[in-house]
């Protein structure tokens, strides 16, 4: 089957302006917050949100990245084919004390944001962490629940939601796909 | 046969040209609108009350008046002045001529004046108060008393009267009538919106007695400052309910909140205007129709963020509050007459309500 666009890239773009001036009213403020992104589209959204609270409030917050392969829990699993690719988190601030803002694409079962949850911890002892995404596509498999949300999208357990962002995919949209048995 | 009319300026200035339309003498301040078509839309939009509305495109009439396009019920504006009043209407949906509309709604029009040249004349002098008279001695009565301006409640004059609903099955919105603009309830109702209209006199406690799921202030005509009861209303209502202001709804959001606003030179009336959106640079080319804006000094001091800013000129066209769910344009989102770009903002403003529902359900949780 191909894949359906279901939101298009403009409505993206909004749906991350929102989120920013979200953050900016629950906050009440911008100081102590560092955005981490999950590794490849995450980092990408983190990027956006940052830049469009330095356009807004003319502050520069801190972006971090953050690979979970080594966090997941299904990476012990013997017929678990994919090796997971080790590649380094790249956090450049102390996070203790801080807000930080987990940001990813697709929130699914809340596994990846579960590992996101261990590693941070692993890297200090944040004030608070909230967690941002673009796309909540529900099935949760863990008490997880995001703080900010761009697009709330029902889907089925068969179905893929993917984001292509510009900056890595070449073009902007998210479409839904269902998986081939 | 032609009738001779003349625009006579406060400065001094007459011009003299053709009558068409009503016949009533009339007085307000003149605006000019640079768009090139729109002038039924801008016509019967409420915005205009009081004002003598100059056309700078030269062709004004050329495809009629039909039922479907009006913004009010009622047209409010002074006075139309163009440069060539199309001589036959020609278009498959028309159903009169402009002559004839102005007629039945006792709007005086003139006709074979340079508008263009009268623009700049504005644009270099600021806006003025005008008068459309038909004899000379009715130029020096002008002239005489043109210092003092009538003042009517040009709000409550536009507003309606009593609550009316626009029912459907989605989202409850409450719209509080400042003058507004039809095409606002049409945008909300192809999203669905199930809408109550309350008058401008409305008190917090009124629009919160609807139970609403998000406020729109609408547009209206006039000086921001000559509608105080809202502010308390706004300032109570920001609190409890998801806020959209458009226009005058904009300035009143943003008096609200502690900022202040200004007469402009001679303001924004068209529908070119380019903005950008600062959280992205995105420009859109939005319509427009304000000659009071919300001064950007007047900000710092308050919880407000400027969202959308003026290309030309650098005025404030956005407000976003930092503390509750509530945004507000100087624009108009529902175009009629003029670009769509912006129409995303209703879109905005319900993702708004719907995204502040979740929040509110997760800390009722908590």
């Amino acid at each position: 089957m191909v894949a359906h666009e279901v939101v298009d890239g403009s409505s993206m773009q909004r749906a991350l302006t929102r989120i920013t001036y979200e953050i900016i009213e629950q906050n009440k403020g911008v100081d102590d917050l560092v955005f981490v992104g999950i590794k490849t589209r995450g980092i990408y959204l983190a990027k956006r949100l940052a830049k469009r609270l330095k356009q807004l409030e003319q502050i520069d917050v801190p972006v971090g990245e953050l690979d979970i392969s080594l966090y997941r829990d299904d990476r012990h699993i013997p017929d678990h084919h994919i090796e997971p690719t080790v590649t380094a988190s790249d956090i450049d601030v102390d996070i203790t004390d801080k807000h930080v803002i987990l940001v990813d694409d697709v929130l699914f079962t809340g596994r990846t944001v579960r590992a996101a949850l261990d590693a941070l911890m692993d890297l200090g002892r944040p004030k608070k962490i909230s967690l941002a995404v673009l796309v909540d596509r529900g099935h949760r498999e863990l008490p997880i629940r995001p703080d900010f949300v761009g697009k709330n999208i029902p889907t089925a357990m068969d179905e893929q939601v993917h984001v292509a962002m510009e900056e890595y995919d070449g073009h902007e949209d998210i479409t839904i796909e269902k998986i081939k048995e | 046969m032609t009738k001779p009319r003349y625009l006579v300026l406060s400065d001094g200035t007459i011009y003299a040209g053709t009558a068409f339309g009503g016949t009533t003498i009339s007085t307000g301040e003149l605006v000019f609108n640079t768009g090139m078509t729109g002038y039924q839309e801008s016509i019967t939009d409420q915005s205009y009350n009081g004002e003598i509305l100059m056309f700078t495109y030269p062709l004004i009439g050329n495809y009629g008046i039909n039922f479907d396009d009006d913004e009010s019920v009622k047209p409010t504006t002074a006075g139309v002045v163009v440069h060539e009043l199309a001589r036959r209407a020609s278009n498959w949906r028309s159903q009169m001529s402009l002559a004839e509309f102005l007629k039945r709604h006792q709007i005086p029009g003139i006709t074979d004046l340079d508008t263009r040249s009268i623009t700049k004349k504005i644009r270099s002098q600021g806006a003025m108060v005008a008068a459309l008279v038909d004899t000379k001695e009715q130029i020096k009565q002008f002239l005489e008393r043109s210092e003092q301006t009538n003042q009517i409640d040009l709000v409550v004059q536009s507003s309606t009267n009593n609550a009316y609903p626009n029912p459907n099955i989605g989202l409850r919105i409450v719209v509080v009538d400042y003058g507004l603009k039809h095409s606002i309830l049409r945008e909300l109702s192809k999203r669905k919106c199930n809408v109550v209209v309350l008058p401008a006199t409305a008190t917090a406690q009124q629009v919160l007695s609807y139970q609403p799921d998000g406020v729109l202030l609408s547009n209206g005509p006039g000086d921001p400052k000559n509608v105080p009861a809202a502010l308390e209303m706004i300032r109570t209502v920001e609190q409890r309910v998801p806020l959209f202001g458009i226009c005058l709804g904009h300035q009143l959001f943003a008096l609200a909140n502690g900022a202040d606003t200004f007469k402009m030179k001679f303001g924004h009336r068209g529908f070119n205007h380019p903005i950008r959106e600062i959280a992205t640079n995105r420009i859109d080319f939005t319509a427009q129709n304000h000659g009071y804006a919300v001064a950007a000094e007047s900000i710092v001091q308050t919880n407000l963020l400027v969202t959308h800013q003026e290309i030309n000129d650098q005025t404030i066209e956005g407000l976003r509050h930092k503390q509750y769910p509530a945004f507000s344009v100087q624009f108009h989102p529902d175009a009629a007459p003029g670009p769509h770009d912006a129409s995303h903002l209703f879109d905005d403003f319900l993702e708004n309500i719907v995204s502040y529902q979740r929040q509110r359900s997760i800390s009722n949780h908590a």
